[in-house]
């Protein structure tokens, strides 16, 4: 089975925006792969004029707000840097037992990959005690407002992305094997310094 | 089966019901998003189980519910959508929706048209000349999506698609496949209406739409669809707005599903008109205003409840008098809770919660499908009510709240003709009984303010002072300097006293100075105590019978041998209200002299009460002792009758008796000092 891979469009966040990107990636591209019977939840989008959906399910939600925490952790360690959040759905299949390896792997059929290119202004914006740092202040508020317009357009183009990616490739995923709300394991890999073992989720 | 049906260019059972149903759920999650009528955003929802596969059994499939088709549970399927499978007669036939942005000519119009981009905009919007529209608007398709099943045509084709054309060896294997081919056909369905779903809420629209929905003032603007079966085509400026989407097409054994959408790539100024709300204005002639209706006036709040209903509703799409087509006249049997519901003559203004306004808002198609029904075709414009902003939660009520006529609203609902002379017209209105014309006609002037008074101060005096007799001087002193005191206030005071002496002494109060003919509840709820004196012939609960003035009367001398200078305002008052005071002594006297709940104090006034008294009769003191016995008897508070009432008395009277016998004393020490301080002189 072939593994479909996503690359989706960068996006340039800062810190505070990440919450809400991942938010919104993160749940549009699991509730296209949530086969089983999903009451969407309509969230409207705390910072950008985007509503994504949900599947509705708390244990999810809880899993993918931790994965944010852990890559905003990581992104305060280390800052103005590019950085990918993978989301991958994968089988699990048994195989010959060795010394070294579990009877079962994980086939992944699926990664998406989140490309985030984390940018702090807080070293821009220094604030001078005369005429000047008032209109300089004016116009990092106006900066942010137009960076903020970019990213939201850039945010929802990539949820067109997404959409448009699971309507072309469908073939690829496997058969539905349980009657849960997520129908597939998957896993959020954040990347890690020296560390090249991914964080499973599942 | 299934091969005798693909070469009959039809799809097997399953897979019919399958594009149906795909049919119907891609109507149901597009229209939940454009069009609030139809949408059950509401949906509180039931637990559901999972769907079986398709494939398991056709019965079970078939009464799987509806809602949970594709495994996207969105609520209970509206009327609408039911009308729409009566109407769809066929797969075959495209499902096109058109999602349709009206545009409502005001007064205002002239206002809100900004010189620039707006009226490009809308300047190749058409005029509509619907029918059914009495007035002319103007509307712009802003989405059209296309639903389609294309049927292979070509045998060639049926043979290598259709699986059931297949040639196979036996039965088993053709049946596993073809359940294979439905479950991947039904997966990828599936797939294909969570794109669409997710889809419906990141087109421009979708903020029209929700902010139409969470706006509850009135808009220009208004969201609305049109189904059809066939695609009207655009004009070549429309498509050169118009940005396309199509979804990857599902194939099925012997066709495929496709779904498409055009929409109007920028909607930011149209979106800029329906955040601007119609400036508000006054209308001083709406009818009903007395102004143009000047025999009509608000005598009492139940009689003018209809004014005011008909007054708010008017004014609820006080901008296009008349302006409404026959087709949106909403029906009565609109659920809401304002007021509006006391008029059903006048038009309903928009609902209160969309899921409760599915049912009915669909009454309204309904009216107009049945007539299209005839005509056997869908081509049906369901407008939206004309001055709803379309799905506010209750944007009645928002009017009423942001409208700035809400003021006048209240001073309307406000007004109740009772002639109290001291206390203005909200007199019982603010201690929260209905009003009624009987209770202002019984009401005796200057009589209950007093009661009010005297409730309020022992129930405040008791609780703040000891039961020292000049501490209850002294609250009598503060009593009657409070003057015309807020009865809303003194009720509130009074109800809201909890169970201590207070309480007893309130209860106590209101039993003593009511008259024998009412019988008083022993209700705990504070509030029985007005529903008692909610009584034809005794409709005031605060004012006082004859009875109760004639013993207020005779307290009243005896008050005066004490301090009684400071107790009366004697300047300024009339007669009437001498005899009010007189009982508002009395009652102050009465409830004084009661034995409170808490047994510490009351056993202190016992105390103090039977330590001064001398020649006190044993039938008094019994009296005093059996009331006082029960300090936390509410029962034997609340449940005083008339004996228990002459008990009372006796015990003013004992406690007036023990104030002459003080004095008499005090008289007689001074009698003996005197004559002692003369004896010395005389000894020799």
């Amino acid at each position: 089975m072939n593994c479909e891979v996503c690359q989706l469009k960068e996006l340039v966040v800062e810190p505070f925006e990440i919450r809400e990107v991942l938010r919104c990636i993160l749940h549009t591209i699991v509730f296209h792969r949530a086969l089983g019977l999903v009451r969407p939840k309509d969230v409207d989008s705390e910072l950008f004029e985007i509503t994504y959906v949900q599947c509705g399910d708390a244990e999810l939600e809880k899993k993918i707000e931790e994965k944010i925490d852990h890559f905003i952790g990581w992104v305060d360690k280390h800052p103005n840097r590019k950085s990918q959040v993978c989301l991958s759905f994968y089988e699990v299949k048994s195989k010959q037992p060795t010394w070294f390896s579990n009877k079962t792997e994980r086939l992944h059929w699926e990664e998406w990959y989140v490309n985030l290119h984390v940018v702090n202004r807080k070293g821009n914006g220094k604030f001078r005690q005369n005429k000047a740092a008032v209109d300089h202040g004016e116009n990092s508020v106006e900066e942010r407002s137009s960076r903020r317009a970019v990213l939201e357009t850039s945010l929802r183009d990539v949820l067109f992305q997404i959409i448009k990616f699971v309507n072309e490739r469908k073939d690829h995923i496997p058969q539905v094997s349980n009657s849960e709300v997520i129908s597939f394991p998957y896993e959020i890999t954040i990347p890690r310094l020296n560390c090249i073992f991914p964080i499973k989720n599942k | 089966m299934a091969s005798s049906s693909c070469n009959s260019f039809s799809e097997p059972a399953i897979m019919e019901q399958i594009i149906t149903e795909f049919f119907t759920k891609s109507v149901h999650i597009i229209l939940e998003s454009r069009s609030p009528y139809v949408s059950s955003r509401n949906y509180s929802g039931e637990q559901f189980i999972s769907s079986p596969s398709p494939s398991s059994s056709s019965s079970s499939s078939s009464v799987r519910p509806r809602h949970q088709w594709f495994n996207l549970a969105l609520g209970d399927c509206p009327a609408a959508l039911e009308n729409f499978d009566l109407w769809r007669q066929s797969n075959l036939e495209p499902l096109v929706i058109d999602v349709v942005l009206i545009r409502r000519p005001s007064r205002q119009h002239h206002v809100l048209q900004s010189p620039n981009s707006s009226r490009d905009q809308f300047s190749n919007w058409t005029s509509g000349q619907d029918e059914f529209l009495q007035d002319s608007k103007s509307e712009k398709i802003v989405e059209r999506w296309i639903i389609q099943y294309e049927s292979r045509s070509n045998g060639s084709v049926i043979r290598e698609s259709c699986p059931g054309a297949k040639k196979s060896s036996g039965g088993n294997s053709q049946s596993s496949e073809s359940s294979a081919m439905y479950k991947k056909t039904y997966k990828k369905s599936i797939i294909m209406l969570r794109s669409l779903y997710a889809m419906v809420k990141l087109l421009p629209a979708y903020k029209v739409f929700r902010d139409l929905n969470s706006s509850g003032q009135i808009r220009p603007l208004n969201l609305s669809h049109r189904i059809s079966s066939f695609a009207e085509p655009f004009t070549r400026e429309e498509e050169a707005d118009m940005n396309q989407f199509g979804f990857t097409p599902v194939d099925t054994p012997c066709g495929r599903l496709t779904l498409s959408v055009s929409y109007l790539m920028k909607l930011d100024d149209i979106r800029s008109e329906t955040s601007t709300p119609l400036p508000t204005q006054v209308i001083p002639d709406y009818v009903g205003s007395p102004t143009t209706d000047p025999l009509k006036r608000f005598h009492s709040l139940p009689s003018s409840l209809p004014a005011y209903a008909s007054f708010s509703r008017r004014h609820s799409w006080s901008n296009d008098h008349g302006a409404t087509p026959v087709s949106q006249s909403p029906s009565p049997t609109y659920s809401n809770a304002c007021v509006f519901r006391a008029n059903p003559n006048s038009r309903v203004p928009p609902h209160n919660h969309l899921r409760d306004n599915a049912p009915s808002a669909c009454s309204v198609p309904n009216n107009a499908s049945t007539v299209h029904r005839k005509n056997t075709s869908f081509d049906e414009y369901w407008p939206s009510p004309p001055f709803s902003p379309s799905t506010s939660p209750c944007p009645a009520m928002q009017f009423c709240n942001d409208h700035p006529q809400n003021a006048l609203l209240r001073t309307e609902s406000a007004p109740v003709n009772i002639p109290l002379p001291r206390h203005g017209k909200n007199y019982l209105q603010n201690q929260g009984l209905p009003p009624s014309p009987s209770k202002a006609k019984c009401v005796k002037p200057g009589c209950s303010p007093r009661v009010d008074i005297a409730k309020t101060h022992i129930s405040t005096s008791s609780a703040a002072h000891t039961s020292s007799p000049e501490g209850k001087l002294q609250a009598k002193k503060e009593l009657f300097r409070m003057g015309d005191m807020h009865t809303d206030i003194v009720l509130h005071k009074a109800l809201s006293l909890g169970k201590d002496e207070t309480g007893s002494l309130s209860g106590l109060k209101i039993s003593s100075c009511t008259s024998p003919r009412l019988q008083f509840s022993r209700s705990s709820s504070r509030l029985s105590f007005l529903d008692e004196f909610d009584d034809s012939e005794f409709p005031c609960p605060f004012a006082v019978d004859e009875d109760i003035i004639d013993s207020c009367n005779r307290i009243e001398p005896l008050d005066r041998q004490g301090q009684t200078a400071d107790y009366l305002e004697t300047t300024g008052l009339v007669t009437a209200r001498k005899s009010q005071d007189a009982a508002v002594s009395a009652i102050v006297k009465m409830l004084k002299n009661a034995p409170p709940l808490r047994p510490e104090p009351s056993r202190q006034l016992s105390s103090h009460v039977i330590k001064d008294e001398t020649r006190t009769s044993s039938m008094e003191r019994n009296s005093v002792a059996e009331v006082m016995a029960n300090p936390n008897s509410s029962a034997s508070v609340a449940g005083m009758t008339t004996s228990e009432f002459i008990r009372s008395r006796t015990v003013a009277d004992a406690f007036e008796e023990l104030r002459g016998f003080k004095e008499r004393k005090d008289l007689l020490l001074r009698q003996i000092g005197s004559q002692i301080s003369e004896s010395p002189s005389k000894d020799p």
